[in-house]
């Protein structure tokens, strides 16, 4: 099984750090997931999720989300997602993340749940 | 597509890695079948729901556990059954079964926890959703095909 099927990548800028995730995020790269997003709980930057070639997404990976978003919110930090493909959405939407998710398309500040 | 039921079974390891091989076959399935390309998404993440409960919670003391599957390709409907024979696990503790409004609704950051969110996702993309629980748990979900 080498198909590479997930990968993250972190790439850090002068006020931001971006997490470009890629592919399908579920229970078998939760933790490779985890361990790449954990180290940034505490940064004064900001941390943007780009999901742009996010393809899948299970309740595992929603969950480490959910950790992440309280993470932030704790140590009053940003966090903001961008780039939410249309299938990833509708997942999001139904379990109500959504409303949760700062979105930065092009338009920072914008919330996501204005539904 | 005949009217008479045809089977497809799939035994995979109880492994996190395994699980889209589930998803990969149910896409073979479902595809043939006719489903549309948002049904057949769904129904991915369902059955890979049902997966993951096993993965997480039927084996935890049998590295040897497996994740047994069949497809029942019907007139009007497929419907896949997740069972393992492990542990049965209290389904009830991973979320309410029939539960219809979302999980967050009403609540604040603070409130929210992941747990739950699988099996709200089971309901919320399936047409009929069955937990049985005698020598592990057997899990059934039904999508019903929408005639063109």
């Amino acid at each position: 099984m080498n198909r590479k099927k997930f990968e993250v990548i972190a790439r850090e800028e002068a006020d931001q750090h971006t997490i470009y995730v890629k592919g399908e995020l579920d229970l078998a790269v939760a933790a490779e997931f985890r361990s790449a997003i954990e180290p940034l709980i505490s940064t004064d930057k900001e941390v943007i999720l780009d999901m742009g070639e996010l393809t899948y997404i299970d309740s595992t990976g929603m969950g480490i989300l959910i950790f992440f978003l309280k993470a932030r919110k704790e140590e009053n930090r940003a966090f903001a997602v961008q780039n939410i493909p249309q299938k990833i959405k509708k997942l999001l939407d139904l379990t109500g993340i959504t409303r949760f998710l700062p979105v930065q398309d092009g338009a920072p500040g914008q919330e996501a749940g204005e539904v | 597509m005949r009217a008479e039921k045809r089977r497809i079974a799939l035994t995979l390891p109880a492994e996190a890695e395994c699980i889209d091989i589930a998803r990969l076959t149910l896409y073979g399935i479902s595809n043939q079948m006719g489903f549309s390309y948002e049904d057949i998404e769904d129904m991915k993440v369902a059955i890979a729901e049902a997966c993951n409960n096993v993965v997480l919670h039927a084996y935890p003391s049998d590295p040897q556990g497996t994740i047994d599957i069949e497809f029942w390709l019907n007139e009007g409907d497929l419907t896949i059954t997740v069972s393992d024979s492990g542990t049965s696990f209290a389904y009830e503790e991973l979320g309410e079964l029939g539960q219809a409004s979302m999980p967050y609704e009403g609540k604040t950051l603070d409130d929210i926890s992941a747990g739950g969110l699988g099996i709200y996702l089971m309901q919320a993309l399936m047409d009929r959703v069955e937990v049985e629980q005698e020598t592990g748990t057997k899990v059934t979900l039904t999508k019903y095909r929408t005639s063109v």
